[in-house]
């Protein structure tokens, strides 16, 4: 009994060391926005803003962080301080926003992922006076809510001339692997697909958090109907598995993704990996943040308030891969 | 050790007879904790053999046991933990932990990936003495305990990998020295006749070996049973209960390294944010094994079969070609037609 | 009936407190070997306490414990166990769901071979367990079935066994015909006279003076956590015994009062209540 309690004291202090840690990683972040900062050309001379970016990112992907980086280049050129932050539940999306209301933020860009939860808290801050911009997500949402500009791939679109390309490519039976079942956009990717593909399209979900059941399940499917000609994944991770699921299981499919990361250009490289759709995330965060500095400098419409400024799709294959290599090491592409 | 008989005399020679013959060999066997999943284990794979073609092929069942073996090497650990009394939630996202810290350590101090291996088992050792250590120290349900880790070890992946590499994935390692050998002890694939067997299903059964030969023939085993069992009673006959259930943490931490070996040098890269969610798979694969919720029973092949169930129902609706919109409810409903089965068996093995 | 030996067993004016609950207060205790001494007390009267201290499962606040006559403070009951003070608790401190062999040999486990294979030796600790068990009279079917199968006297028998078994010098029974019949009372109440002769120090643990009076040599009550009464066999008859353990002095305080009172007098003054 007593021991117990004796313990509980340095043991609390550790906790509070361990909390102290945590408290320099975050320091570290800043550090890593400085050295992204250190990319972009001059700063400008404008009196300083503050700018909210809320997403509903999930923690640990790296679509996300290139788009984050894409803001916090054009911040630093912009002279604004921005504040990122995160929730993939759109209740607490919206608590983010009503948070940077509450900061009385200079300008707030959104992503527009479930519309309907997120409208009544859009609606406040543009009351209070705030720029609100929409990027990534909201495509059909973001006029009727009022925002100032929307920068961002049409799913739809971006899928049809994946669909498209593949008709060039000359493939016959296309499984599109799903890595998050239910996911709006991933799941309109797979449907322009469909629509725009001639020959036969398949949908296979995988479990996204697990890398090797995301390869086994590919496998078992390339076993299972070894029609299969192609693979579409929707994230540069998932066709490098499915790169080894197409050797493992004897397959002579090829693939082809949406997005890329470092790995992906060199799978491109390399000839594993076919071609990649990129929506051009650093795009997208770079122009919703300079979409506030000119509208509240110069009051600016990116897109005249009329259309969505779209980023992508733009097709990376071995014809222009070398030059984006080098960006793609960088971590910006 | 002096033995001291009082030898009395039987006060009558009167003899309790619950049961004059034996206990049949069937009645034993149908008592052993793995026998439900084994049937139900049965009864999928005979279905799936039944109505999917692809799925008699030997390359299919390659494809199974590689699926079945990622997720039953950390159950071996997990089922240990459970059948000890504990639970740990923190196995999904230290499998990540593991990888990302070999990958990181090794990347960023350009070492032989084999000092980022052995590094990372430190880490996973450590995180297991922690949670025991957390555990034993302050009584608090270990569901709350390695609730904590759990978050806190999401969390750190995703900022120390941020911190250390600038973005939220690990640098590919391929090209470093002694990747090659890491590979072929995690990763590698071996031909066996025409059907070419991922190296970790040898590794997952060796394991399993391992842990039903400590659990039934080992003073340790036996004290995992009754630290699950009744831990007071155990501590009143000198089990060293706070031991146990650290080492039983750390066999886990064990395990997730494994596992998280093998997810990286097969995949030479880590995502920081992988792992969630995984944590609840292998206890259920323990809990269809015929691990109990409670602790103090359960099997290491039960456990096995348990993540054999998983790894075959979320392959075998791929080779079925079942519609993909419906396949989280197939696996929900594979795995409650595979836990009730199990206690059906159990049921009517108790009623002989 | 006490002798001029060293006690096996001896406490001495020790106390113990939970919080401001004051458990065990002044008790002292000597325990020889060839001897049955009972501990006698109602529900929360300090026995359960007195012996978790003995058996090194709790430490204790004030006082000195001595075995053989040296000082010991023992912080497991392994360290009470190495020392030969074996305790079968009320709730016999086995595993239900483990088998009747592994129990019996829990925390002494038979090992066979060297490190890394070494293993429980199973076939001699089946053997043993099935042997000492027909010691006792109880016949099993099969020592692989779980303990939690058997009856309560059966179970009370294998830890006593077990203790036995183990070289227990000084043996600590804790309520052990509590929850047995009249016939298995009788049963467990030789094997401690048994176990006696054989020449253990025995501590039996009981709040029923009838069973503590056939098999005891010394008795010892407690109440609120003090000692009510401390006496040979020899100086006091099983009237008395149960006089103290129904509250002694405090009774005759009571019927004194009550006696006293032929109508509604002064309120009864209950004290220590």
């Amino acid at each position: 009994m007593k021991t117990r309690n004796r313990l509980l004291g340095p043991l609390a202090l550790v906790m509070a060391g361990l909390l102290a840690l945590a408290g320099c990683s975050s320091s570290g972040g800043k550090q890593a926005e400085e050295d992204a900062a250190g990319a972009g050309a001059g700063t400008a001379d404008t009196p300083r803003l503050k700018v909210a970016m809320i997403t509903h990112a999930v923690p640990g992907d790296t679509f996300w962080d290139i788009l984050r980086k894409g803001a916090q280049a054009a911040a630093a050129k912009d002279n604004i301080e921005l504040v990122y932050s995160a929730n993939p539940d759109a209740g607490k999306q919206a608590n983010l926003v009503q948070n940077a209301i509450d900061q009385n933020v200079d300008g707030i860009a959104v992503t527009l992922a479930k519309p309907d939860a997120l409208t009544d808290v859009v609606r406040k801050a543009q009351d209070a006076g705030i720029p609100v911009v929409g990027f990534n997500s909201g495509l059909n949402e973001w006029k009727e809510a009022g925002l100032l500009g929307y920068f961002g791939q049409d799913e739809t679109v971006a899928g049809e001339a994946f669909g498209r390309r593949l008709n060039e490519e000359g493939a016959k039976h296309v499984l599109c692997v799903i890595q998050e079942q239910g996911h709006v956009a991933l799941e309109a990717r797979c449907a322009g697909v469909k629509k725009a593909f001639q020959g036969k399209a398949e949908i296979l979900y995988v479990n996204g958090a697990d890398m090797p059941s995301v390869q086994s399940t590919i496998q078992a499917k390339l076993q299972q109907d070894a029609g299969i000609d192609y693979i579409a994944t929707l994230g540069a991770p998932f066709a490098l598995a499915a790169v080894q699921s197409a050797s493992d299981a004897g397959s002579a499919a090829k693939i082809a993704t949406f997005d890329t990361n470092k790995d992906l250009v060199q799978a491109i490289k390399d000839g594993d990996v076919q071609f990649a759709v990129d929506q051009q995330p650093y795009l997208q965060g770079y122009l919703a943040v300079d979409a506030i500095w000119l509208y509240q400098h110069n009051g600016n419409y990116m897109g005249g308030r009329e259309e969505p400024v779209l980023t992508g799709p733009a097709f990376i294959t071995k014809d222009n891969i070398d030059q984006i290599a080098e960006f793609a090491a960088n971590g910006t592409r | 050790m002096t033995q001291v008989h009082p030898a009395p005399a039987p006060p009558t020679p009167r003899r309790e007879h619950t049961q004059v013959s034996r206990k049949s060999w069937s009645k034993r066997f149908f008592g052993r904790p793995e026998v439900g999943s084994l049937m139900g284990a049965v009864a999928i794979f005979v279905m799936f053999y039944a109505i999917a073609d692809p799925f008699r092929t030997p390359g299919a069942q390659s494809t199974v046991l590689y699926a079945s073996s990622t997720i039953g090497i950390v159950t071996v650990g997990v089922c240990l933990l459970m059948i000890g009394g504990e639970f740990d939630l923190s196995a999904g996202v230290g499998v990540t932990t593991s990888a990302l810290a070999a990958s990181m350590f090794a990347f960023q101090l350009s070492l032989n990936v084999w000092v980022g291996v052995v590094f990372a088992l430190l880490v996973s050792l450590g995180i297991g003495l922690f949670n025991g250590f957390v555990l034993t120290r302050t009584k608090l349900p270990s569901f709350l305990v390695t609730l904590a880790t759990f978050l806190m070890l999401q969390g750190l992946n995703l900022a120390m990998t941020k911190l250390v590499t600038g973005n939220v994935a690990t640098n590919s390692i391929s090209d470093m020295d002694g990747f090659d050998s890491a590979k072929a002890i995690f990763a590698s694939s071996v031909q066996i006749g025409s059907v070419s067997v991922k190296i970790t299903v040898f590794w997952w059964l060796l394991f399993v070996a391992v842990a039903t030969w400590v659990l039934l023939r080992t003073k340790v085993g036996n004290w995992i049973f009754a630290v699950g069992g009744k831990a007071d009673s155990a501590r009143a006959v000198g089990v060293p209960v706070n031991r146990t259930k650290i080492g039983l943490f750390m066999t886990v931490g064990f395990t997730a390294w494994f596992a998280g070996m093998h997810k990286l040098f097969a995949f030479n890269t880590v995502q920081s944010g992988e792992g969630v969610g995984q944590e609840l798979i292998f206890i259920a694969a323990a809990v269809v094994g015929g691990c109990l919720l409670t602790g103090g029973y359960g099997s290491a092949i039960g456990a096995a079969i348990g993540a054999f169930i998983f790894g075959m129902t979320g392959q075998g609706i791929v080779f079925a070609n079942w519609n993909p919109d419906w396949y989280m409810f197939f696996v929900g409903i594979t795995l409650l037609v595979a836990t009730l089965l199990n206690l059906w068996v159990r049921n009517r093995a108790a009623r002989r | 009936m006490t002798d001029n030996h060293t006690p096996v067993v001896e406490l001495d004016g020790v106390g113990k407190s939970y919080g401001n609950i004051r458990a065990l207060d002044q008790v002292s205790l000597a325990v020889h070997e060839n001897q049955v001494t009972c501990i006698l007390g109602d529900n929360g009267a300090g026995k359960s306490t007195l012996i978790k201290i003995v058996s090194g499962l709790h430490g204790y606040d004030e006082g000195s414990y001595r075995v053989d006559g040296v000082p010991v403070r023992f912080t497991s009951p392994r360290d009470a166990l190495d020392r030969g003070i074996a305790t079968v608790y009320q709730d016999l401190a086995v595993v239900p769901l483990m088998p009747v062999w592994r129990n019996f040999f829990l925390g002494s486990e038979i090992t066979t071979g060297t490190w890394p294979l070494r293993r429980l030796d199973v076939g001699t600790m089946r053997a043993t367990t099935d042997t000492e068990l027909k010691k006792m009279g109880i016949d099993l079917p099969d020592v692989e079935q779980p303990i939690g199968t058997l009856s309560g006297g059966q179970r009370q028998c294998v830890a006593i066994a077990r203790a036995i078994h183990f070289g227990a010098r000084v043996l600590i029974l804790d309520e052990p015909t509590a929850a047995l019949g009249v016939k298995q009372s009788g049963v467990v109440l030789k094997y401690i006279a048994a176990a006696r002769d054989a020449g253990l120090a025995v501590i039996f643990i009981t709040h029923n003076p009838h069973h503590a009076f056939l098999v005891g040599d010394h008795f010892t009550v407690l109440q609120h956590g003090r000692i009510e009464l401390d006496a040979a066999r020899a100086d006091l008859t099983l009237d008395d015994l149960t006089h103290h353990m129904a509250g002694g002095a405090e009774l005759d305080t009571l019927r004194h009062e009550l006696d006293r009172a032929g109508g509604p007098g002064p309120q009864p003054q209950l004290s220590g209540t």
